[in-house]
């Protein structure tokens, strides 16, 4: 059984430790001190680079990577913390914001300390009433305490923090769509290069960070590099000569909901597998695992066979699919996969902000072609046409069989790849929005190919057993494009 | 927008308390655009829903044209263009909430309430009679833990099931 390691969420849970003086109690703050007593900026910047912190919110990009693309000669800086989190499935920045909202503004002064920000401003999604009046709350008595404004502490540092309401708006959790917002326009993310680092908020170089990962700072700087590159595993990319160090350190910030008994936040270590995760989560509610959501509902499904597959960003990313912000979705045996891609459809459709074409009319339409197969009316032909699958040489072409077409299922995933194609991982829109709508189309419809058949030609939802919905994995072209982490050997 | 709707409507101004806000806010930002957002949540609140008048007065305030504040309005669904309910119930349907029945919540409050789901373009129908409550479905409100959730204005409330949400009317 994997113990949970809390750090982030370590106090979480202790009465008042929203307000200063309880967290003061708890260490607060003097992560902070030390970074200015025994540090210059320059110096922490390489801690983080060194740490191997990776971004949290769902790309993640090396954050030191990230700080060394601003130029520090461009006056003013920006800082901008994206707590807009709206990805389904995920919920562990609202009980940072709501329980223990100084962390948060130690781990920016952190950040701001390193690159010589004096402004931030925090994003906090419109539907988080609560954590934006905990965290604002929180800001005032910084402010009091001479943490924050004018001369911080007699350094002669000035810092403040803002908090700025969002509205509503799924695509402001994009880093150029959160900029945009920021400056009080629709939130449609911009075309990049130039990227926020170098032209940001208001044109000026701009670090965009998670709640999470800015969390992440006051503990590297307290506890040392070392101490924090011990959790998680590093692997190897001998593609590189010499290797280089994939680092997956530290500890995430699993969400785990659906079908599971106690679903929640947990604290782990990254690179357990999904298998393990159920298990601390108080295991499956049900009978079988159908399938699990990785990293929010814009990543890739997991099958059954893929339940050992580590919860890291390497891993998943060598898995054809990605952590993206950690939130985990489980579904057991009664689940319809067919019902379930309808509901994210619906909600992509929803929330794609209008901007690019492919995506503006794109997505609708696969939500359609989901709804019409949902509702009984989805479209097939006769006809048999050669069975494309792994040939008898072992590569990917005609396997000398013949196949149903199913009309829809094609058309699905014909709209899907020309958002954004899957398999070469290019998308015809301006953000990556496309590929976060046409990952979960595809691979649901490639991995659970039989209950989509099924709905087609029984012209209703039918849901099968695990064993028969499930694609076999040397089946499955998404599977099979999965490359095995040969070249990724454990350092 | 005529000049003929912006007259008729009422004219807006923000009240003592949201004015001084808004001075506070405006000062945050280099370029007084930036403060869109915030300035329409405080209009919102203060008038109940954005009208005409409402977008004239933030583009006077911001210095910007009034087509611009439509334009950010009606992309975010945070903002009604429309009256709505003196309650307004948002009802989380996304994945997490779905595997977990948010549907008997959704199908128990349109019963109770006797009124539709209110669409973007149409809030009137998700509103009821007395114009005491409008029903909406949101996207993911982040709180798939403790789901199905709703949010009625400001509150979130959790875990829950028909019978909850009946005591939950009842005390509102």
């Amino acid at each position: 059984m994997v113990e949970e390691r809390r750090i982030l969420y370590e106090h979480l849970d202790v009465p008042d430790i929203n307000t200063f003086d309880v967290f003061r109690q708890y260490d607060g703050y003097t992560r902070f001190e030390k970074a200015i007593a025994e540090y210059q900026p320059e110096e922490i910047a390489q801690m983080v680079l060194d740490s191997g912190l990776k971004g949290r919110g769902g790309a993640g990009f090396s954050t030191g990577e990230k700080w060394s693309f601003v130029p520090r000669d461009i006056e003013p800086r920006y800082l901008c913390c994206n707590a807009d989190e709206s990805e389904p499935g995920t919920f562990s920045n609202r009980y940072v914001l709501e329980k223990n909202p100084h962390l948060l503004i130690e781990g920016i002064l952190i950040c701001c300390y390193a690159m010589g920000i004096e402004t931030t401003y925090v994003y906090i999604r419109g539907e988080f009433t609560l954590g934006k009046k905990m965290l604002d709350a929180a800001i005032k008595e910084a402010y009091e305490k001479g943490y924050l404004g004018k001369d911080v502490r007699g350094t002669g540092l000035n810092i403040d923090i803002y908090t700025h309401p969002g509205a509503g708006a799924y695509i402001c959790g994009e880093e150029t769509g959160l900029i945009e917002s920021l400056e009080g326009k629709r939130g449609q993310p911009r075309n990049k290069p130039p990227f926020p680092a170098v032209q940001g908020v208001f044109m000026k170089p701009t670090v965009v960070q998670n709640v999470e990962t800015l969390c992440n700072l006051p503990f590297i700087v307290g506890n040392g590099v070392e101490w924090y590159t011990e959790m998680g595993p590093t692997y190897a990319d001998t593609r590189f000569d010499p290797p280089k160090p994939d680092a997956n350190t530290g500890t995430k910030l699993y969400c785990i909901s659906g079908d599971v008994n106690e679903p929640g936040v947990y604290e782990l270590d990254l690179g357990l597998t999904c298998t393990e995760l159920i298990e601390v989560a108080g295991g499956l509610r049900g009978e079988e695992v159908k399938a699990v959501i990785p990293g929010g509902s814009s990543a890739p499904i997991l099958t059954h066979y893929e339940l050992d597959t580590r919860l890291d960003f390497t891993s998943l990313t060598l898995a054809k699919s990605m952590l993206g912000s950690g939130g985990i979705i489980v579904m057991n045996e009664t689940r319809n996969i067919v019902d379930c891609l309808l509901n994210i459809m619906k909600f992509y459709a929803h929330e794609s902000c209008g901007q690019c074409t492919p995506c503006r009319w794109g997505t609708p339409w696969v939500r359609d072609i989901v709804q019409r197969i949902a509702d009984g009316n989805g479209r097939k032909d006769t006809i048999t046409r050669p069975k494309f699958g792994v040939a008898e040489n072992g590569r990917w072409g005609d396997t000398g069989e013949t196949e149903e077409i199913y009309e829809d299922l094609d058309l699905l995933e014909s709209v899907a790849n020309n958002i954004a194609n899957v398999d070469t991982m290019t998308w015809n829109t301006i953000c990556v929005f496309g590929i976060a709508v046409s990952w979960p189309a595809v691979s649901y419809m490639r991995k659970f190919r039989p209950e989509f058949e099924a709905a087609i030609r029984e012209g209703k939802l039918v849901t099968l057993p695990v064993a028969e919905a499930t694609v076999p994995p040397e089946e499955n072209y998404a599977y099979q494009q999965r490359f095995i982490p040969k070249e990724f050997a454990d350092l | 927008m005529s000049e003929e709707l912006i007259q008729i409507e009422t004219p807006f101004a923000f009240n003592e308390e949201n004015q001084r806000e808004f001075d506070e806010l405006i000062g945050r930002y280099p370029i007084k655009e930036a403060a869109m957002l915030p300035t329409l949540h405080l209009a919102q609140r203060q008038a109940g829903y954005i009208t005409p008048a409402v977008m004239k007065y933030v583009a006077e305030l911001l210095e910007v044209t009034v087509m611009k504040v439509k334009d950010v309005v009606t992309f975010y669904p945070m903002f009604f263009e429309e009256p709505v309910g003196e309650y307004v119930i948002r009802v989380c349907h996304t994945l997490p909430c779905a595997l977990r029945d948010c549907k008997v919540v959704l199908d128990h409050l349109k019963a109770k309430l006797d009124t539709d789901i209110a669409s973007e373009t149409n809030l009137a129908k998700g509103t009821t009679a007395d114009g005491k409550f409008t029903l909406m479905k949101v996207e993911c409100l982040a709180s798939c833990d403790v789901a199905p959730v709703i949010m009625i204005n400001d509150d979130l409330y959790k875990n829950l099931t028909a019978e909850k949400v009946d005591e939950i009317l009842d005390n509102l």
